[in-house]
Formats: structure tokens, sequence, C-alpha cells
């Protein structure tokens, strides 16, 4: 009896070897042409990043789990621009203006701040002029700055001197905006990941449901480079692109402790940049990138 | 020391030869899909319909419910029988909890370019180049999985919770009866677990790690359970003897279940998770 539970753990020991005992991240490229490498782990600095914009060389990270806005460069490595000292609590998506301030919204503790070129922060405007539960953010071709709000159901357009409008209301019926873009033509993009759309608001405000997918499809950041945009769905751990004429193309399948997927981002190069939250509680997270396999390109 | 480093040293070469050799015999049981659309929307029908793939292991485990030829004949497979369906629960449970910690996808998943978190990188795992079985349905999926359709469930394949659940049973039965035993293992070998592996959805690896689950749970359990609990069987088993219309019932829709590989059973675990998530928690 001593013998055969001997080789029956010994059995199992081998077979555990073998198969790589361990609850891991995995990213299946449904697009060949693209491999996926990691960018950052937690030994960087951040806790568990949401947004993210690639800007002059930077990378800009909204870090959610580690309530701050950081900035990566390959000269500086990573610093951050503004902590919970300051009052913000779950930063999640942001953007970079040409004079290089960065404007992010906080689900959290709501409201629209900034961090200037020169480094000052401040509130830009926040829950006391109706910006309670901000989500999605994009910078308007009129230099506005427009603040999607989930618990309000609206979209917010707000001035850099914290004057407060509505964009869209109520009655065009988008739960949660948690993404919004612009592309070069001027129409909006907006994520609805609570009700897994993807809308366009055209240049005439008519708003398109583009993307209708329940069962399969909920997005949850935009970003849009030369004519392609990137989306990240949070809920199926994909990363798309989408053009008008090839409708929805999925590029990779995150998997395992990587299916969390929250901002995207592309650099100079073309490569893609995901924000992935693999333990928000625990303030772990990964920033992986997608660059184009030149081995893969080869054989094709 | 020393022998510390030789023992892991012939543990880490064993890993890589059983590995090399779990994958030479996939692709040679596998070798025989994708080549007749007959042979493989056959194998699978019996691999993906209920009736045609557990019912038999049903209709054996009636057969060895009713089937003594003394009450105390009768009484003895009963108490073997319902140890197993104990120990079958308990198998699904090891299994499942397994596939969710052990990360290994399906491998016609593994046939795509996959990239696995070793350490602080992404490493390309090994493609194995396995055959599609030309059969609608997996057709259907695989153009699915071109498309980045990839199924939660499709990432965890080890151990195969299809090899521990009914080689659990099956041995059950063959415990309670020799000769429908044997058709039972037979029909799980040959039938369900063959077109597991010749669909490329399970490698025998697979197979091997849920059978040896199910084997050593239902010993585990058949020993503990009729040495500890002997007297609780034998009042059950007294029970099913003496109200025969309401056990009959009752072990009717036990087999119904086993023979649909508990679908109703998780779909109902699953409303009650849901439950939990929208009442208690107050989340709906």
């Amino acid at each position: 009896m001593k013998r055969i539970s001997i080789a029956f753990i010994l059995c199992g020991l081998a077979f555990l070897t073998s198969c790589k005992l361990q609850k891991e991240g995995l990213v299946v490229m449904t697009d060949n042409s693209y491999k996926a490498s990691v960018f950052a782990t937690n030994k960087m600095g951040f806790g568990s990043p949401d947004g993210l914009i690639w800007h002059k060389g930077k990378l800009y990270i909204a870090d959610e789990g580690g309530s701050a806005l950081e900035v990566w460069s390959k000269a500086d490595g990573l610093k951050t621009l503004m902590d919970s000292s300051f009052g913000i609590s779950s930063p999640e998506k942001l953007v970079v203006d040409s004079e290089d301030n960065a404007f992010f919204t906080d689900d959290d503790v709501g409201g629209l701040w900034e961090v200037d070129a020169r480094g000052n922060r401040r509130l830009v405007a926040g829950k006391d002029k109706g910006l309670i539960y901000t989500k999605g953010i994009a910078l308007a071709p009129d230099g506005s700055i427009l603040v999607g709000d989930g618990e309000q159901h609206e979209v917010f357009r707000v001035t850099k001197d914290g004057v407060v409008s509505e964009f869209l209301g109520k009655e065009y019926g988008i739960t949660r905006p948690e993404g919004l873009v612009y592309d070069d033509k001027g129409n909006l993009y907006i994520a609805d990941e609570e009700d897994n759309v993807l809308y366009m608001l055209d240049q005439n405000r008519k708003l398109h449901r583009l993307i209708d997918r329940r069962d399969s499809f909920s997005p949850e950041a935009l970003c849009y480079v030369n004519g392609l945009l990137y989306i990240a769905d949070e809920h199926f751990g994909k990363v798309y692109v989408y053009t008008p004429n090839d409708e929805l193309k999925p590029i990779a399948t995150f998997a395992g402790t990587f299916r969390q997927l929250q901002g995207i981002t592309v650099d100079d190069r073309g490569d893609l940049y995901v924000a992935v939250q693999t333990d928000l509680k625990h303030k772990v997270g990964h920033i992986i990138k997608l660059s184009k396999d030149s081995t893969a390109i080869a054989q094709q | 020391m020393i022998s510390t480093v030789v023992f892991s040293s012939i543990l880490i070469s064993l890993a890589g030869r059983l590995t090399d050799l779990n994958d030479q015999l996939l692709l040679g049981i596998n070798s025989l899909a994708g080549r007749s659309w007959l042979f493989d929307s056959v194998v699978a029908f019996f691999r993906d319909n209920d009736l045609a793939k557990a019912g038999v292991i049903g209709c054996c485990f009636l057969a060895a419910w009713y089937g003594g030829k003394t009450s105390n004949g009768t009484n003895a497979r009963r108490k073997i029988l319902i140890v197993t369906l104990i120990a079958a629960v308990f198998v699904i449970g090891t299994t499942k909890i397994l596939s969710h910690t052990i990360f290994l996808p399906r491998p016609e998943i593994q046939s795509q370019k996959i990239f696995r978190l070793e350490g602080d990188q992404l490493v390309e795992m090994k493609r194995i180049q396995v055959r599609i079985p030309l059969d609608d349905t997996s057709q259907k999926d695989y153009r699915a999985l071109l498309n980045g359709d990839v199924e939660t469930n499709d990432l965890g394949s080890f151990p195969s919770d299809h090899a521990g659940f009914f080689v659990a049973i099956s041995l059950g039965i063959w415990l309670a009866s020799r000769r429908l035993g044997l058709i039972a293992l037979g029909w799980t070998l040959f039938v369900i677990l063959a077109g597991k592996m010749i669909g490329a959805q399970h490698t025998p690896l697979d197979i091997a790690a849920g059978a040896a689950v199910a084997i050593a749970e239902l010993s585990i359990i058949q020993y503990a359970l009729r040495k500890r609990l002997s007297g609780w069987l034998d009042k059950l088993t007294g029970l099913t003897l003496r109200y025969s219309a309401l056990s009959s019932a009752i072990i009717f829709a036990v087999v119904f279940e086993v023979s649909s590989t508990l679908v109703h059973v998780r779909a109902f675990l699953g409303l009650l998770a849901a439950m939990r998530r929208h009442v208690l928690l107050g989340m709906g």
C-alpha cells in the first residue's frame, strides 16, 4: 500500500510538472501578423493600470490600482504626476492635449482632473458641477473635453475653465460611456460597456449603433489612429480593430489572469499597448505590447 | 542535496518525455480526423449527443441497480452504486478545480499562435498541428476560433472532466457487475474518450489524469464509506428495497442526469450562483 501511494504521488508530480502548474495569463493571437510581449509589470512601479495614452514618446498611465496618474519615458522611467494625496482615488481614462496637458477621469471621487505641462495639478470640474461617476474622456475638435458619466448616463462637455454643459443627454440612451474618441472626420465613437454597444455620433449629431452583439462584444476602451479604430473588450478579453469597410476584426484574445483589459493606445511605430488589470484588489497589473511580427510577415 | 538534484533532473526528464509521448499519441489518434466527412460526423455524433454518448452508461447503471439475483446481491450492488454516485460528484469537483488551476488549452486551441506568461515574459507556446474534423459542428467551432472566439472552458482542458466522471461511474458499475462494467468501461474508453482525442478536444494526458483522479477518489471513497458508514449504507439500501417505487423514480432522475452529463444540475447551480450575486450581494 505504501509503495502504491509513493508511486501515485510521483506520477502526480510528473503530471503536474509536465503541465506547468500555474494560473497564468495567455494571449491567443487571432491576427498572426502580431506578436505579444510584456512591456511592463508592477516592477516598473505602477499598480493596476486602466487608461493609457502614448503621447510624444511618453506613455501616460491612469493607474486605478495605484490611485495615481503616471508617465513613463525611456530616459526618465516612471514618474508620478498626481497621487491620492491630491484627492484622487481611482483614475480611469485620460487624454493629453497638444500642449502636453493631461486630463483624466476618476470613477470613484468623480470629476475631471488635470496635470498641466508644468506639473500643476487641479480639479477642473468636480461632483458639485455634476460630474459624479466619470468614465470615458475625449478631446473635442473645439478644444473642450468630453466626459462620460456612468451614473447619470450622459456625456458632458467641459471647457478648460471648468464650465460643464450637457453634450449628449439621457435621451440618447447611452448607459455607460466608458470609452470616447474622435476620428479624423469629426465622428465621435462611444463605447457603452454596460449595454455592450459601440456607437458613432456623426457630424450631424445623429447617433448610429455600429456594433451591437451583447453575447460576444463589450467595448471598454477606444483608440483611433491612422484611420483605424482599436477597441479593448473587457468582458471577453479581446482586442479588435474596426474600419467601416472591414467591420470588426479581432487581433488577440486575452485569457486567464489577463482577461480584464482596460486601456489601449498606439505608439508612433504602430505598436499597440494594452493595460491589463491582472488583480485590481491586490494592485497587480501588466502592460502588454502587441507589435507586428516581422517573421510572420516575411512568411506571409 | 545530491539526491534532490538527481531526483529533480529525473523528474524533469520524465516530464519532458511524457509531454513528447503525449503529443505523439495525440497526433497519432487525431490523424484519423479530417479525412472523411462521414467518419468525422459519426464520431462527433457519439461525442456530442447525450443519449448516444452517455445513454449506454446510464443503461448499464440501471441494469446493475436492478440486476442482483438475490436480495443480498442487489443490496451489495446498490451499496457500491450509491457510493459510486457520491464519488462521481467529488471527481467532477476535483477535475473542475484542477482545470481552473492548471492552464493547458485544448489541443485545437494550441494549434494557434499563443503566448503564455512565464515569470515576467510572454513566451510563444509550441504549436500542435492537429487535424480539424470535417463535421459541421467542428468546422463551425474552428471558424469561430479563427475569429477569436475562445471559450473559457477551452483554456483549461487538463484534466478531462468527462474522463473523470465516466471512468468513475463505469468503474463503479464494474465493481457491482463485471460484465456490465466491462461494457460501460469499453464504451467510455472507445467511444466517449476516443472521440474527444480524435476531435483534438483532449490529449491522452488529459484523459489519463481524469481517469487517475477517478480511480483514486473512487477507491478512497469506496474504502472510507464502506468502513466508516457501513451501517448508514445498509439502511439506505434497505430503504431502496422497501420503497422500491420511490427509489426507482429517484434512480431514474439520477441516471437521467448521468446520461446528460449533469447539464441540468450545472444549470441549477448556475442559477443559484446568479441568485446569490443578484439578490444577496445586491448586484441586480
